[in-house]
């Protein structure tokens, strides 16, 4: 089983701690205004931030140094964990925001629903390379899924945008692993049906929709707009880094699902495409690696990886340029939030374990 | 543990490439909302981001002649919440309501409100606002500002007219001289933040505010305050509906007085100088605007008697009256087929024309309307300035209201003749009466006499040139010796006083409808008649009792005379005085 250690994927680490430092300025620009005058301290959210991602880099070496292999085994116990966090927040979470996601421990908060992500990956990845030769069985395929529907369910209860996250997770992992196209078609069909439905069935839904059409007529279209604001602002080449004044209360809570337009008013339009060309190459990265691995576990791990940080991303900008209704999704290693970035890092480190154990 | 097919990895790739896909349409529609909606969302931002802070100009003083301030400025204070920056609101309604003399719940309103800036009130006086300031509360501002103060509150308050809550003129002269008074208000722009606190290393742009120019009129504040009083008197005890004074230079226009009792507050001119808690709001409108009128150049009335110096000038002038050309007066006129009497029944009798002048007598007025005609007639109208506005400097003058030409047959000619069966502003009396006395040439009747800037360097002097000839000069020597004989012998004599030379002419009109038997006394005086220097327009609207303009108006015009008269520096005749010595 253990062939020869190849070297790991310096373009992916290169790639994610570019990410990670740009990551870090741009928090800190962002955040500043926020943090001095909620909290009198302008590095307050940089400073938690710093924190996680120093314990995530951290992470990402070590995983990166082991055999991914030893998952495997840890991918059940991973999950049932999950679960238990999840059903935890439920229970004992504290709110912020109105969201019950965070589950305290002396002075650190956790959100489960970030390990859900990682939990997942992994439990698909092992489920499906030890479903021996059944791969081609659909059927077979949609049992896998339903093992992620009470993660997805959990999870949802609180935190619907997750919820969906993993949910793609889950259906790019299931849909690399069947050689069949009609029947995601299908699927995917049945997928948008069901949506239109669900939409429609509470009027709160369809407002969604009609603040997605015309955010400006609507209150609740607020962090929309003036997040389109702020990407107009920017124009080419931006404000300069340090300059946005969308940051200054406009956009709310700037540092968290809002931080592309931010970056947007100060870079410009050749700032915000060069991030998103960034991101895709990070992508390419973890296709070449999937593509390249020792083996099915391996290569799901990656793929699965590059599903969730292509979701991500994909959602993000879309929802920051309204290009589809707002729901809060982050835009990974950039947004707020330590918890998020400790598994990011994580898997990272996961991916970049697999790019050691490629075939030649 | 499995290995890789093909399979996998063409998925993998299939899903890159959706991936791929849908980023690059996402920089495109970054690319779209950056560049070509650049624009109208920085724009947007833009306006979110700015505040703009007028700086309010001052606006120019209204000095009058003795260099007197007649309306100039207070500093008054406006008070807001910020929202975002308040940190006790309940001391903040506490205070505001206390010190602002609002209930609690009203300030409280403003201040749960949820805005960037919420104004709590205006024209606070200062004093107050520097109290206010005092508590140091966070959130609640201060602004000065300035508010338009009238030093002598009501002394011609219906020329001088007010301001509205932005300072700008309303009515008189503070709306006529708007351009001049009002100067250019300052801005500061600054970018704030969402709380609505300024950044401050943005830049700031501040505009300076350009005060206005200052108004120099001609009214004297000592004569206005001695003709209001004057005006008052009688109306008290004629209990008159109202009374009008003009006072004016013949010779250029100027106007050193004007005013229509009762005058009003310039500094409340919203209060009533009525009763008004039992009017409907339209109600109190009304007469809000009935109590801002000003009748001397908005109301038109019948001026009767007083414009047989139109008449008398308009016949000299043509040629078809002289001076001892014999007239009879029976009582009455008849014309056509009406019998138009005389003020005396019992008729003048044989008299010669400065003697019918003298006695007011209508019959000879009617006579020398009749031989002038329809045509000539309404040629001198035009020629005097009769059927157009006088362009006094106010605003709202009503027009002339006259019998179309086609229409006037013998029996309108003969009431035009003794100023009947038409109506004409007392401005326009005043003017053109001037203009017949004044050597013949017509004058605007007005008040501005120079602008100067707030170095006291002169703008602009206001211009009203002298105009037109419109009857000779000798002809206005006639009149002139035909209106010294009124007041000297003739209907006028209570407005004689020994040692001046004064003219004048009077007038009884009564108003429509004739059967309410409502009187207008009038009296047009002008001093020394020689050299005219002053006019005195005097108009009692409705007097009880007797209602003569000779009893009641003409014996004003003397006491107005006999005071502004020394004021204004025209000496008494020495001979006259000597004789009356002798006497």
């Amino acid at each position: 089983m253990n062939k020869a250690v190849k070297k790991q994927d310096y373009t992916l680490l290169i790639i994610v701690l570019f990410l990670v430092g740009f990551g870090l300025v741009t928090l800190y620009s962002t955040s500043a205004w926020n943090g001095q005058v909620k909290f009198d301290d302008a590095a307050y959210y940089f400073k938690k931030q710093l924190f996680a991602t120093i314990l995530g880099v951290a992470a990402m070496y070590m995983i990166s140094c082991m055999d991914y292999h030893i998952f495997i085994k840890l991918a059940i116990p991973g999950y049932i964990v999950s679960l238990a966090l999840s059903g935890a927040v439920l229970l004992v979470g504290d709110s912020y925001n109105g969201s019950k996601r965070w589950l305290s421990l002396g002075p650190l908060s956790f959100q489960p629903a970030e390990f859900a992500k990682l939990a997942v990956i992994l439990f698909l990845a092992y489920m499906i390379s030890s479903q021996k030769k059944k791969h081609k069985n659909f059927f077979v395929m949609c049992m896998v899924m339903v093992l992620v529907l009470p993660i997805v369910a959990l999870v949802g209860t609180n935190n619907l945008s997750t919820a969906i996250i993993i949910l793609g997770i889950a259906v790019i992992m299931v849909f690399i692993s069947n050689p069949r196209y009609l029947p995601f078609i299908w699927v995917g069909g049945g997928g948008i049906g069901f949506i239109g439905i669900f939409l429609s069935m509470e009027s709160y839904r369809l407002e969604r929709l009609a603040i997605w059409k015309n955010p400006e007529a609507y209150e609740k279209g607020y962090q929309t707009i003036q997040g389109l604001y702020a990407i107009g602002s920017g124009g080419l080449f931006g404000k300069g880094l340090g300059e946005s004044i969308q940051k200054l209360g406009f956009v709310p809570e700037a540092q968290n699902d809002m931080i592309f337009s931010i970056i947007c008013e100060e870079l410009g339009l050749a700032g915000a495409a060069i991030l998103i060309i960034v991101f895709m190459v990070l992508i390419w990265r973890f296709m070449v690696v999937a593509t390249h691995a020792q083996d099915l576990f391996g290569a799901l791990v990656a793929a699965g990886v590059m599903g969730h940080i292509a979701i991500q991303v994909m959602l993000n900008v879309a929802v920051v340029t309204n290009t589809i209704p707002n729901t809060g999704i982050t835009l990974p290693f950039i947004s707020y939030g330590g918890t998020s970035v400790l598994f990011l890092l994580a898997e990272m480190g996961l991916v970049l374990s697999v790019s050691r154990w490629q075939k030649s | 543990m499995l290995n890789i097919k093909t399979y996998h990895k063409k998925k993998i790739v299939v899903v890159f490439t959706l991936c791929f896909g849908v980023l690059i349409f996402l920089v495109g529609r970054l690319g779209y909302l950056m560049l070509f909606q650049s624009d109208y969302y920085s724009q947007k931002a833009q306006e979110l981001h700015e505040r703009e802070r007028d700086i309010k100009a001052a606006r120019g003083k209204i000095i009058d002649a003795t260099g007197k301030v007649l309306a100039t400025n207070k500093t008054v204070c406006t008070i807001s919440v910020i929202h975002s920056q308040l940190k006790e609101p309940d001391k903040v309604v506490e205070v505001l309501s206390k010190e602002l003399g609002l209930s609690e719940e009203k300030v409280r309103k403003r201040v749960e409100k949820v805005t960037s800036i919420e104004r709590v009130m205006t024209n606070v006086e200062k004093e107050v606002g520097d109290r206010i300031r005092e508590y140091d509360l966070a959130g609640v501002k201060i602004d000065e500002d300035f508010k338009r103060y009238y030093p002598l509150d009501d002394l011609a308050s219906k020329v001088l007219g007010f301001t509205g809550s932005d300072n700008q003129g309303i009515v008189g002269l503070e709306v006529q001289y708007e351009d001049v008074l009002k100067g250019d208000d300052g801005q500061i722009l600054t970018m704030t933040d969402a709380r609505g606190v300024e950044l401050p290393d943005a830049g700031e742009g501040r505009l300076e505010p350009v005060a206005g120019n200052d108004l120099y009129i001609s009214l004297d504040s000592n004569i206005q305050k001695y003709i209001e009083q004057e005006a008052l008197k009688v109306k008290e005890q004629k209990s008159a509906d109202s009374v009008s004074v003009i006072v004016m230079r013949p010779s250029n226009g100027e106007i050193l007085g004007m005013t229509n009792v009762p005058e009003f507050n310039l500094n409340e001119p919203f209060t009533l100088n009525v009763d008004s808690s039992s009017m409907s709001d339209k109600e109190k409108q009304d007469a809000l605007n009935q109590m801002w009128r000003n009748g001397c150049i908005n109301d038109t009335y019948e001026p009767g008697s007083t414009f047989k110096i139109i008449t008398a000038a308009a016949g000299l002038e043509e040629g078809v009256v002289s001076l001892n050309d014999q007239f009879s007066c029976p009582g009455f006129k008849i014309v056509e087929d009406r019998r138009i009497h005389c003020h005396k029944r019992a008729g003048h009798g044989a008299e010669t024309f400065l003697q019918g002048a003298m006695n007011s007598c209508n019959p000879v007025f009617i006579e020398v309307g009749l031989r002038l005609g329809v045509d000539n007639y309404f040629k001198y109208f035009e020629q005097f300035g009769l059927m157009d506005k006088t362009g006094i400097d106010l605003p709202g003058e009503a027009g002339t209201i006259m019998h179309k030409k086609e229409n006037v047959g013998e029996v309108e000619l003969a009431t035009i003749s003794f100023g009947q069966s038409f109506q004409i502003t007392p401005i326009q009396l005043a003017a053109t009466a001037a203009s017949i006395v004044n050597g013949g040439k017509r004058i605007t009747p007005h008040f501005g006499v120079e602008v100067r800037d707030q170095d006291n360097a002169l703008v602009e002097v206001c211009q009203y040139p002298v105009g037109d000839q419109i009857i000779s000069e000798e002809t206005s020597k006639t009149m002139q010796y035909i209106l010294e004989n009124v007041v000297d012998g003739g209907s006028g004599k209570n407005a004689y006083i020994e040692g001046y030379h004064i003219g004048g002419k009077t007038a009884t009109s009564q108003t429509l409808p004739r059967s309410a038997n409502k009187y207008i006394s009038s009296f047009v005086g002008f001093a020394p008649m020689d050299d005219p220097q002053v006019l005195v327009l005097l108009i009692i609207n409705n007097p009880q009792g007797v209602y003569y303009g000779g009893t009641i108006a003409a014996p004003v015009v003397k006491e107005i005379f006999s005071n502004i008269l020394p004021y204004l520096g025209v000496e008494r005749d020495p001979v006259t005085e000597a004789e009356s010595e002798t006497n």
